[in-house]
């Protein structure tokens, strides 16, 4: 313990000497240059070690990443398009994107909707009972997604007929006197992707609760008195004043959902694996990966995701600096 | 805020980067053989973890010792990508236990392991392990691999006192297995518990139905031609062992909560309504382990002599070729001339290797001769019994078929099927797509 203790305050000051001496030399450097084109190279020798580590961790690997799409399942020869079309052809796969498809069309939205419902009937409670209430909306979101897995495992729980049940909605099932329901298994309808979803939305209505419930506090009060001045009910004053506001946090949240969402692995996994047709792109690299051992098919599934969020991201970007430029 | 070495490794990447427009992919890996390590120092890989490992490395530990060897123990859940990747890497251990026969002969065949004939007593070895438990790891002739521990599959246990108080008797052969299970549900009650939920991994249970069921129908020699696809999923053999498994599983009112339940009941505890009074059924197929700690209830393992009867899951008809569908791990010698490797092989594959790690628990010997008083009861001798008196030993099939297929397809396939979002033709065709081309 002392000599793990000890070591870490060494990897702290090295860590921090080796950033300083680092900069110090890189200072020193290029104050051997001549005076105009010392201004002009510094800025860029300050943030060189940041693109390093952006290159190593970040570009290389996408790189590398891209050019495996290409490549064989153990990266040994090239198979040019094969990977993507094996993929775009099989209709496993079509069953996959068709669920993420899904996941993405409700989880959002609904994000949305519940976040926007909850803070705003928070926001009308006393100020004691709305953080009590959004204390309460904001716990699951301290649980990781394997966790919230685990957890919900023992509400769709489903035991024989007869057999003690120790899921939560089964317990409750066979207490009213029907047979219990096998959850996960009713794929008729996509209903047990739907019940997957109610497990991510469970975990994140709390984060869509709390920005959009700092953004309807930051609406001026201004606003909201001249619209009931001009007559407005509730219901038009939170449709024509309150949400074109805080819209930009509308989007922003939808968008991280949204590629939260197209990323979605954890619940699935632990929950049924992509078994009974609730498969998605997600799980689907994880199995690619990690059981059939084919680093073709991984790669270009990843490929394809980052070529779908992408133009996501770039959304993102242009409404936060449009956000930016109107402040 | 490890600035410093990051930045020298960044520098590295920008310069690797630049290096990459030839290396992008790996170069395929150069056929070596072993590890040239000679000294009495020597590491030893295993593919069991927790409990399990602690009891094996008590049992090896102090001949170690008394021989001036160190072992360093590598024990990873994790073991068939971890070997793969050493190989690559050339990183190799001096022993490696095997837990698939399939990684082990591949290896074998490349050169990378040391043949054992020369080191092993091969005549003691041929007449005292369990039939065909050396074929597993024989390649070209030459045997790589010994199995140095054993579970066994082929099992069915049923609640001891209730079924023989009913009339039951074990049935010797499929039809009788199937005649006792109508006899069971016409009587009114329950015949079988099954369940083949296992989290990520759900639906292995149901591929061991289908391989033992398959072995039983068609023998060993068919069995490995289908392990090894040269007879398809979608081959009259498989539809058999299916239509088998399916009288069984899909009739209604064989199985405790019906076809609906299977996928999602899971194997660990399928079995508890069968310990209750008056039990909720009869039978119950399921490897060894079940009746262990996490398996069958802690009540019952305390009893368990009293209260779980097994027998071998029965031949296609009395009397004839019984062989067992197990598995277990296969040692195998990475380190050509070192001595000091080669006295742990053969020290691990004597008959009286493995007292001390039996007595604990869950540890089944291969070899015929072991003393069975050194098992901690009753079952487990009965188990090894089934094991020692079958015609032959057929590795578990699911384990030994690529990823692809084997933790792929195979599981999800027959889950698909049982749970009915397809239908057997469709989840055959599916596994038959899904075998890796090369």
């Amino acid at each position: 313990m002392v000599t793990k203790i000890i070591s870490a305050i060494l990897t702290v000051l090295a860590g921090i000497g080796g950033a300083f001496v680092l900069y110090w030399l890189l200072n020193k450097l290029s104050e051997l240059l001549p005076g105009k084109w010392q201004d002009r190279i510094k800025p860029f020798l300050y943030i060189l070690p940041a693109l390093a580590v952006l290159g190593l961790y970040l570009v290389y690997p996408a790189y590398q990443t891209i050019v495996f799409s290409f490549a064989n399942k153990d990266s040994t020869a090239w198979v040019g398009w094969k990977n993507y079309g094996d993929l775009l052809s099989s209709s496993d796969f079509h069953n996959t994107l068709f669920n993420t498809f899904l996941w993405i069309l409700v989880v959002p939205a609904v994000t949305i909707i519940f976040g926007l419902i909850i803070a705003v009937l928070a926001d009308r409670l006393g100020s004691r009972s709305e953080k009590t209430a959004k204390t309460i909306i904001f716990l699951p979101i301290a649980i990781s997604a394997v966790g919230a897995g685990t957890v919900w495992r023992f509400i769709y729980d489903a035991r024989p007929a007869g057999e003690p049940q120790v899921g939560l909605q089964n317990a409750i099932v066979t207490k009213l006197g029907f047979d219990p329901v096998n959850w996960l298994q009713l794929s008729d309808f996509r209903v047990n992707s739907f019940l997957l979803m109610v497990i991510l939305l469970w975990a994140q209505v709390g984060f869509a609760m709390v920005l959009l419930s700092a953004a309807i506090k930051g609406v001026p009060s201004d606003t909201l008195e001249a619209a009931r001045v001009d007559g407005a009910n509730e219901r038009q004053i939170f449709g024509r004043v309150v949400v074109p506001q805080i819209r930009t946090t509308i989007i922003t949240v939808f968008v991280t959902v949204t590629i939260g969402v197209m990323k979605i692995f954890d619940i699935v996994y632990v929950m049924t694996n992509g078994d009974f047709n609730t498969n998605v792109v997600g799980n689907q690299f994880f199995n690619e990966l990690f059981t059939n051992f084919n680093n073709g098919y991984a790669a270009a599934i990843v490929v394809l995701l980052m070529v779908a969020i992408i133009p996501l991201m770039v959304y993102q970007v242009r409404q936060f600096r449009a956000e930016e430029a109107t402040r | 805020m490890r600035r410093g070495p990051t930045v020298l490794k960044g520098v590295a990447a920008v310069a690797a980067a630049a290096l990459l427009t030839s290396g992008c992919l790996v170069s395929p890996e150069d056929a070596r053989t072993g590890n040239d390590n000679t000294s009495s120092t020597i590491e030893f890989m295993l593919g069991f973890t927790g409990d399990q490992f602690e009891a094996f490395r008590a049992g090896v530990d102090p001949y170690a010792k008394s021989q001036g060897i160190k072992i360093n123990w590598a024990p990873t859940s994790n073991f068939n990508q971890l070997i793969n990747t050493r190989v690559q890497g050339r990183n190799l251990p001096d022993i490696a236990m095997f837990p698939q026969p399939g990684v082990l002969r591949g290896l074998a065949s490349r050169n990378t392991l040391t043949p054992l004939d020369g080191i092993l007593d091969m005549p003691t070895l041929k007449s005292s392990m369990t039939a065909g438990t050396l074929d597993a790891g024989t390649v070209g002739g030459q045997l790589f691999g010994v199995l140095v521990s054993m579970n066994v599959k082929s099992l069915v246990f049923y609640p001891k006192q209730p079924f023989t108080q009913a009339g039951y008797t074990e049935p010797k052969s499929l039809q009788e297995l199937l005649d006792l299970t109508n006899k069971i549900r016409t009587g009114g009650k329950t015949p079988w518990c099954l369940g083949i939920e296992s989290g990520a991994a759900t639906g292995w249970p149901a591929t061991d139905w289908i391989e033992d069921t398959l072995l039983h129908q068609q023998g060993v020699q068919k069995y490995n031609q289908w392990v090894d696809h040269q007879i398809t999923f979608e081959s009259p053999e498989v539809r058999e062992a299916a239509d088998f498994f399916q009288q069984i599983a899909f009739t209604d009112g064989n199985v405790v909560g019906g076809r609906k339940s299977i996928a999602s009941n899971n194997f660990a505890t399928a079995a508890n309504p069968m310990f209750r009074s008056p039990p909720g059924c009869f039978m119950y197929k399921q490897g060894n382990f079940v009746a262990a700690p996490g398996g069958f209830p802690d009540t019952v393992l305390k009893d368990i002599d009293n209260q779980v009867g097994v027998f071998g899951y029965p031949p296609a008809t009395a009397g004839g070729d019984n062989p067992v569908l197990g598995g277990g791990d296969l040692a195998g010698l990475f380190s050509k001339n070192n001595e000091y490797a080669k006295k742990i092989m053969r020290f691990m594959s004597t008959k009286d290797f493995g007292a001390s790690i039996a007595k604990q628990g869950n540890y089944i010997s291969p070899h015929k001769d072991f003393d069975q008083n050194n098992y901690p009861n009753g079952v487990v001798k009965q188990i090894a019994d089934i094991a020692y008196k079958s015609t032959a030993f057929a590795f578990d099939g699911s384990d030994q078929m690529p990823g692809e297929v084997g933790s792929g397809s195979f599981w999800k396939d027959m889950t698909a099927w049982i749970s009915g979002q397809q239908n057997l033709d469709e989840a055959l065709k599916g596994i038959d797509e899904s075998w890796p081309a090369s």
